[in-house]
């Protein structure tokens, strides 16, 4: 009826969301570039956008001792802690999907209230614990806590993976003969694979993006990356800016390789809800 | 067959165990040392019972916190939901079936970024004279210095401001999900009314998202609460105590500036339990 206001209101909408798109993915470009920038080319009044590329940060970076202790310990510390996480929050969490009982209901609640709890209630303890214990600032002291974390996501987001599973598929491998335990592993693992595999991405994004606990229980030997980069910043703005943008794209990109997998498992989980 | 097998016990037990083990001992541990007075430097420690609660109530700088922490949670929640149901409803409505799975991939980006990584990306472009989100306002005003994080008025507001492009971009796409489940038959009984297409969004399609809508809060209440990443890397609390948030507070009275780890358990064990009762009474009524 009134087609003008409406192709205005559409191009409007169009114009906005442009907008958004340009300042989600901005900044971070921005960062990239000013990695690939010598230091004079970053502290300009305009900002440049020509300029003569340079690998000098980047191989600064990654020639750095404390940078490189940094990536090893987070690849080691969220690595065994996810592991860690599947080898113990998949079968808890088929457990609670396929064999309901009256505690069902709060073993969910339990797990999710895990996620309450603030940071720093558990870190100030566990660093007393891990120090009368002799372990403060070690890796093993780092996975234990992390487990906390990673066993309890990824228990909370595989119980809707699990339950996904149509029961038809199980229960023709019971008439078949299979086990419990091999309907698990044969069964139910392979067909809810895809969803899995997104819970466990999201647990590693989660411990590899984690600062305050990694902060509180290392003081040298133990640090993740996430804190190694903020400590290049507490030198000052005397860092060169090109540095501290090159470990900055370092930190964010292991996260970052899991982009698709994870929007392909926010598609799936809504794709459940559908149907 | 299936309900007489031992799996739900030995895949259950274990885990239970070690999660009970792994959070309880914290927890339990956080209360003692929040009893006693110790300190970092010295290995020496006293049973002093509630005195550092009672200290708590008369430190000004940690009913600053609480404010701030208020303040904060506020913020962030609001501001978040606005963004990402006005772009959500936005891609849902502008937005082709290519052109939305575009967007939502750029808007799930800055969320996956380690927090740490964000709060620098952000302190760059904030920078008074070189940084590029200021650029703008030097160009307007012929180079004038603006410099938000280090004002008491704006710095809330500018880290707030990096939440919100984390998750008010992602929350927006879990918003444009929403909307493709429901049904479109009332949807289009409304456009045959002649509702105007906002009229459809605020009377017939948020009212019937209201439940998942209220849990995305739910959720974003919680995230909210460990905003200590960004606040550390951006402000460090400041200016003076402008964006001091109650575990930044604790962090520097456990770690930076005196070492009273039994102190900063205090402030520890009473943002534990305010957030469990808020949330396990919020949680009860979403699931009711």
């Amino acid at each position: 009826m009134k087609p003008y206001p409406i192709r205005l209101g559409r191009l409007i909408a169009k114009a906005v969301l442009a907008l958004a798109g340009f300042l989600a993915v901005f900044p971070l470009v921005w960062t990239a570039l000013n990695a690939l920038k010598n230091n004079v080319d970053i502290i300009t009044r305009v900002p440049k956008v020509i300029f003569t590329p340079t690998l000098a940060n980047i191989s600064y970076i990654l020639g750095r001792d404390s940078v490189l202790t940094g990536l090893y310990n987070s690849v080691v510390a969220c690595g065994s802690a996810v592991l860690i996480g599947i080898a113990l929050g998949l079968p808890a969490a088929y457990a609670v999907a396929r064999y309901p009982n009256r505690f069902a209901g709060d073993i969910q609640f339990f797990v999710l209230s895990l996620r309450f709890l603030p940071p720093v209630a558990v870190a100030i303890p566990l660093m007393v614990i891990w120090l009368q214990v002799g372990l403060y600032d070690t890796l093993p002291a780092l996975i234990v806590t992390y487990s906390l974390l990673t066993i309890s996501v990824i228990m909370w987001l595989a119980i809707p993976a699990f339950q996904g599973v149509p029961k038809e598929i199980e229960e023709a491998a019971f008439v078949d003969g299979y086990g419990a335990y091999s309907v698990f592993w044969r069964i139910a693992l392979p067909v809810a694979a895809r969803s899995l595999i997104g819970a466990i991405a999201f647990s590693f994004v989660l411990v590899w993006n984690e600062f305050l606990i990694a902060l509180m229980l290392s003081s040298s030997n133990a640090k993740t990356l996430p804190i190694v980069a903020s400590e290049l910043s507490q030198q000052g703005m005397n860092v060169p800016w090109g540095i501290l943008n090159a470990s900055v794209v370092l930190l964010s990109l292991p996260p970052l390789l899991f982009l698709g997998v994870l929007s392909g498992f926010l598609n799936s989980v809504f794709r459940q809800k559908k149907n | 067959m299936r309900r007489r097998s031992s799996l739900p016990v030995t895949f259950l037990v274990p885990t239970l165990a070690i999660l009970l083990v792994l959070s309880m001992v914290p927890t339990l541990y956080a209360i003692v040392i929040a009893l006693q007075n110790r300190e970092l430097s010295t290995t020496g420690y006293s049973w002093v019972w509630f005195s550092n609660f009672a200290d708590l109530f008369t430190d000004r700088r940690f009913l600053n916190a609480v404010w701030v922490s208020v303040k904060w949670e506020i913020v962030t929640v609001v501001a978040t939901m606005v963004v990402a149901i006005g772009l959500g409803v936005l891609m849902f409505e502008a937005a082709g079936p290519r052109m939305r799975n575009f967007y939502c991939l750029l808007f799930i980006i800055p969320v996956l970024l380690p927090r740490v990584s964000a709060a620098f990306v952000w302190k760059f472009a904030y920078h008074p004279l070189y940084g590029i989100a200021t650029y703008p306002y030097r160009l307007v005003t012929g180079g004038l210095i603006f410099d938000p994080l280090s004002k008491p008025a704006t710095a809330l507001f500018a880290v707030a401001t990096v939440d919100v492009w984390q998750w008010g971009l992602f929350f927006a796409v879990i918003v444009l999900k929403l909307l493709e489940t429901l049904p479109p038959q009332p949807i289009e009984a409304a456009r045959l009314d002649h509702a105007r297409r906002w009229q459809i969004h605020a009377y017939v399609t948020l009212p019937m998202l209201k439940a998942p809508l209220v849990s995305l809060m739910f959720v974003k209440m919680i995230e909210s609460l460990r905003s200590f990443d960004l606040i550390y890397v951006m402000t460090r609390g400041g200016p003076g105590v402008a964006t001091e948030t109650l575990d930044m507070y604790a962090f520097s009275q456990g770690f930076i500036e005196s070492g009273k780890v039994s102190y900063a358990s205090a402030m520890a064990v009473l943002m534990m339990i305010a957030t469990v009762i808020t949330f396990t009474m919020l949680w009860k009524r979403v699931q009711a």
